[in-house]
């Protein structure tokens, strides 16, 4: 018994590490599959050479026959104590145990069922899983909710005891009688019954969140307008639940039936009112973020998703800009943007909190959810962002001002055409060409014009040319013109460079009275040269 | 044993009792020598061949309502039901408990023990005379059937009698705690209704015993009680999984929670109800989403207790309250829980209506509403469950002693267990004695059977004072 006793206490130590382990760490953890493999190792090994384990349970320990093999006065972390309070005063684990079961049992024993919101105790969870190789014994008095209340129904209903005369009447009325048989019976259950028995049962086995849907639809219309809050708070619930438990395809329909009567212009105003609450209650970050996960795992697909997104109001765009930094697959961002491009039209100030995130990606694609909203009210908010930390930032500012044809913008666009990073100063270039105006030109003039330009890379200086070929119009290609016969004794090869870049433009103006020019620079000797005025040449005449 | 290490042998236990019930069933429309039955016999003989090299024996016994293989719980799914359901009546009704199946088994073992099997019913003591025949078969043997030790039934009892008022009592808590705005405690709910089932699983026919004593003052708690015991022993007929049974015991417990919000001067109102009050009174499935809703966090048995809330008293053919928009078929749990709550409700004495019906006549009109209110198929299962004589009807007996039915028997539905209350001259007996309507005298004849069923309602027959 020593020598057991002994193996019991080092067994249950191992017990206690392991659902330390799980609790812990990730189910999926390395660290966890090991552990309990190495405890079921040891348990089999109590096994083999004991038969079962069986232990009487204590407040703070476990017994073995009587001798205490595991002793705890820890509150949270006892294994006594856990048994213990919810009844289980005896345990016995038999040899025959699977694994699969000792796993089953340590996960249970790792739950954390302290939480107010579990509505299971550790009796329930084993009761659930019907362990066939672990058995325990439950004292159920403790579950008692008044201690004296079988006592006092008792005696109530067997105070007044049949009387001797009812029974004599009952005897004397048997005896007149004739003989009767019994009215109920046994009805023989068939092939056909049991397969339709099956039938309910597998059809059974289907998600009730269709038919709960429909029962609360029926609740909506049953109920007065005083009662409409109290619907709406259970469909919030079930929404909650719905999409919490990743039934994404049924929370949807959910909405989409409520969005129908919503939209029906003869739902009784009082009713309207509360299926606005629940949108906005869809709308809601805890909601919202529930949707992204799923979005992001895929549990639901992008079509399903902007459908759900289009239930809802202005009220998701926050909750959806929060879900949006913590998306991991470009697919899921894509289909949230989708959304937020919608949601974002309702309110471009909700959106426009976005651009205060800290994240520098989430303030990049809300300002692209702009650019695909193309408001132009979106301005005051974008420019806010130009001079943005991020380079991509500043860059994604610059086209959106572009695109929106900001000409309030024009001066600060032209602020980042002296950006340290060339890509911005080319995409403030390219910006200021879409915008167009004189103003606009004439920065990009200013800047093409300075002294400074001749320094920068080849291929930044032929994104200006590129803006400039853009206006096509009589001053840019006397000016172009102008560059290409230009003579230069100094940084030969910059200014080389420079007339490679009017080539370009001019082929890209297609101007036919430019090939003299073009065709004369294709003999120069500079390869580069020769090379842009024959692309140049080409383009024009046959447009390619 | 060790027979279910790697979950092959768990299989396996269910083909065996499946097939032993395909033996036998062949075997009664068939000579025990027809071909069909002897392949039936091989393929048993080689199934359980590969199990004794495994396990050394095997031994399937008969405890309760469930069939053990070397002591391990014997799970089968609903397409086994008919067969077991078939070789336990077949087992009891030759109060045959344990069959051992030893080393070196061979088909012309198994075709003695179907001969003596089949020839057994029809002898003074059925399981005297199989044991009797089997004693040249060296691998096979059989035991009686346990009946349960006089201090282990005090001690079950016990148990049923505590577990159900405490039910009660929960369920009482529950609406005083609704209507007080008060959190409810689901996990004692849950395991409440765990007891229930476990003791439906043991010992069907007490706790089955505690809804037929009406004359509570409190009938709604009790009803919720009964109707969740109801529900879960139909559910059991209908080989529903333990955890589906947990979740319909739960959702029945609560199908009437609406009524918290129908004030108590209608609720016990002890005249009929005016129109207004019928109204009110109609709204409970509307109250009863709510107070589900309100009750607990939402999870699945959430949604299903909202369902049968909503939908138990709406009818098989979509008449009967609330009037509902959708036409598709009931829950299966609001049909199973529909037919408990009439059952309970016409054998109860309710505020407004005070006259019970017997539960024989309550069942007869039950059938009439079969296919209207009620749905056909399960019916059929409530019909058996309850039986020619339900628990609590008071019968007459060939000896012209008066007895209360307490228990049904599924080998024998025309005896159930009674427990005998008059002498032959009518006069009450102050220790009432069970009796066992299956026993033969000598002559191999029944030595007592029912001869008359009466209505107990007629009579003040306190059924308290004879099943608690």
């Amino acid at each position: 018994m020593q020598q057991e006793a002994r193996e019991a206490q080092e067994l249950l130590q191992t017990l206690a590490r392991t659902r330390k382990n799980l609790r812990i760490y990730p189910e999926n953890n390395p660290v966890c599959a090991k552990t309990v493999a190495d405890a079921f190792k040891r348990l089999q090994e109590y096994l083999h050479s004991n038969g079962e384990l069986h232990l009487k349970i204590r407040q703070n320990e476990l017994l073995l026959g009587d001798a205490p093999v595991y002793r705890s006065t820890d509150r949270d972390d006892n294994l006594a104590m856990l048994f213990f309070k919810d009844g289980i005063r005896e345990l016995t684990i038999r040899e025959a145990i699977t694994e699969e079961e000792f796993r089953d049992f340590m996960k249970i024993l790792a739950q954390d069922l302290d939480r107010e919101d579990v509505e299971d105790d550790i009796v329930t969870l084993m009761w659930e899983r019907d362990f066939e190789h672990i058995r325990y014994v439950v004292d159920e008095n403790f579950l008692l909710e008044e201690d004296d209340y079988q006592d006092r129904a008792v005696k109530q209903a067997t105070e007044e005891g049949t009387q001797e005369e009812d029974l004599k009447k009952a005897y004397q009325d048997a005896l007149q009688m004739e003989a009767r048989p019994p009215q109920g019976g046994i009805v023989p259950i068939t092939e056909q019954d049991l397969n339709a028995l099956v039938k309910e049962i597998e059809r059974d086995s289907q998600d009730k969140f269709p038919r709960l849907s429909g029962i609360l639809v029926d609740l909506l219309f049953d109920a007065l307008p005083q009662e409409y809050p109290d619907v709406m708070n259970i469909f919030q619930n079930a929404l909650e639940y719905a999409i919490a438990s990743g039934n994404f395809a049924s929370a949807v329909h959910m909405l989409r039936v409520l969005h129908g009567f919503y939209q029906d212009e003869a739902t009784p105003p009082e009713m309207r009112k509360s299926l606005r609450g629940l949108f906005a209650f869809a709308s809601s970050p805890p909601l919202a973020k529930m949707a992204g996960t799923l979005l992001d795992e895929g549990k639901a697909g992008a079509e399903l998703f902007s459908e759900y997104a289009g239930y809802l109001g202005k009220e998701a765009i926050g909750s959806f800009i929060t879900v949006l930094g913590e998306l991991r697959t470009i697919e899921a961002r894509k289909t949230l943007i989708e959304a937020l491009a919608r949601l974002g039209q309702e309110d471009l100030e909700a959106l426009a909190q976005g651009l205060r995130d800290q994240r520098w990606y989430v303030v990049r694609n809300i300002i692209y959810i702009f650019r695909r909203i193309g408001d132009r009210r979106a301005v005051g908010y974008l420019m806010k962002t130009v001079h943005h930390p991020d380079v991509r930032v500043r860059m994604e500012a610059l086209r959106a001002l572009g695109e929106l044809r900001a000409q309030e913008a024009v001066a600060l666009l032209g602020q980042a055409l002296e950006d340290p990073e060339a890509a911005v100063r080319s995409t403030a270039a390219r910006a200021l060409g879409r915008i167009g105006s004189p103003e606009a030109k004439a920065l990009v003039f200013a800047k093409v014009t300075a002294k400074e330009f001749l320094n920068l890379q080849f291929s930044e200086k032929k994104e200006f040319f590129e803006v400039l070929a853009g206006y096509n119009d009589e001053e840019t290609y006397e000016f172009l013109l102008r560059t290409i016969k230009k003579r230069a004794l100094l940084k030969r090869a910059k200014v080389q460079e420079l007339k490679a870049c009017a080539a370009y433009a001019l082929g890209l103006m297609k101007r036919k009275e430019a090939l003299a020019v073009l065709h004369k620079l294709r003999e120069s000797k500079n390869r580069l040269l020769s090379e842009y005025a024959y692309a140049a040449i080409r383009r024009i005449e046959y447009g390619t | 044993m060790a027979p279910e290490k790697d979950g092959q042998i768990g299989v396996a236990a269910k083909d065996v009792v499946n097939q032993l019930a395909v033996i036998i069933r062949t075997a009664q429309i068939h000579n025990p020598t027809n071909v069909a039955v002897l392949s039936s016999i091989e393929k048993f003989v080689s199934m359980l061949n590969r199990l004794i090299w495994e396990a050394g024996s095997v031994e399937l016994e008969l405890v309760g309502d469930y069939f053990y293989l070397n002591e391990d719980r014997v799970r089968f799914s609903v397409e086994y039901l008919l067969n077991f359901d078939f070789l336990q009546r077949e087992f009891k009704g030759r109060s045959l408990g344990r069959v051992h199946f030893l080393c070196g088994l061979k088909p012309e073992d198994m075709q003695h023990f179907v001969a003596a099997f089949l020839a057994a019913p029809h002898r003074p003591d059925p399981f005297e005379s199989l044991s009797h025949a089997l004693e040249p078969v060296k691998c096979i043997e059989v035991g009686g059937l346990r009946r349960i030790a006089e201090e282990a039934e005090h001690d079950i009892r016990r148990t049923v009698k505590r577990t159900y008022f405490n039910a009660v009592s929960f369920s009482k808590g529950v609406m005083k705690k609704l209507r007080a705005g008060e959190k409810v405690n689901i996990r004692r709910a849950k395991r409440i209704v765990e007891s229930m089932v476990d003791l439906l699983l043991q010992q069907e026919d007490l706790l089955l015993g505690m809804t037929a004593i009406k004359n509570y003052d409190d009938y709604t708690f009790h009803h919720s009680v009964n109707v969740s015991i109801l529900s879960i022993a139909l559910g059991q007929r209908l080989g529903l999984s333990k955890r589906a049974l947990m979740e319909l015991g739960m959702v029945a417990l609560f199908h009437d929670i609406g009524k918290t919000e129908i004030p108590p001067e209608v609720l016990n109102k002890p005249s009929n109800f005016t129109d207004e009050e019928w109204r009110i009174v109609r709204r409970h499935p509307f109250w009863g989403v709510k107070a589900v809703f309100k009750m607990k966090g939402v999870d699945a048995t959430t949604i299903r207790a909202a369902i049968v809330a909503y939908e138990h008293h709406i009818h098989h053919d979509k008449t009967g309250y609330p009037r509902v928009r959708r036409l598709s078929d009931l829950d299966l749990f609001s049909r199973i829980v529909s037919i408990a709550d009439q059952y309970d409700g016409m054998t109860s004495s309710r505020v407004y209506a005070r006259v019970p019906m017997s539960p024989d006549r309550a069942l007869s009109l039950m059938m009439k509403r079969t296919g209207s209110q009620l749905d056909p198929l399960l019916m059929k299962f409530f019909i058996n469950m309850v039986g020619f004589y339900p628990v609590g009807s008071l019968v007459v007996l060939d000896s012209k002693e008066l007895a209360v039915v307490c228990g049904t028997n599924p080998a024998h539905p025309l005896r159930p267990k009674v427990l005998i209350i008059t002498d032959p001259r009518g006069n009450k007996l102050q220790e009432p004695r069970m009796a066992d309507l299956t026993l033969k005298n000598p002559q191999g004849e029944y030595s007592l059977s029912i001869v008359k069923s009466l209505d107990i309602t007629r009579y003040r027959v306190n059924l308290a004072e004879y099943l608690l």
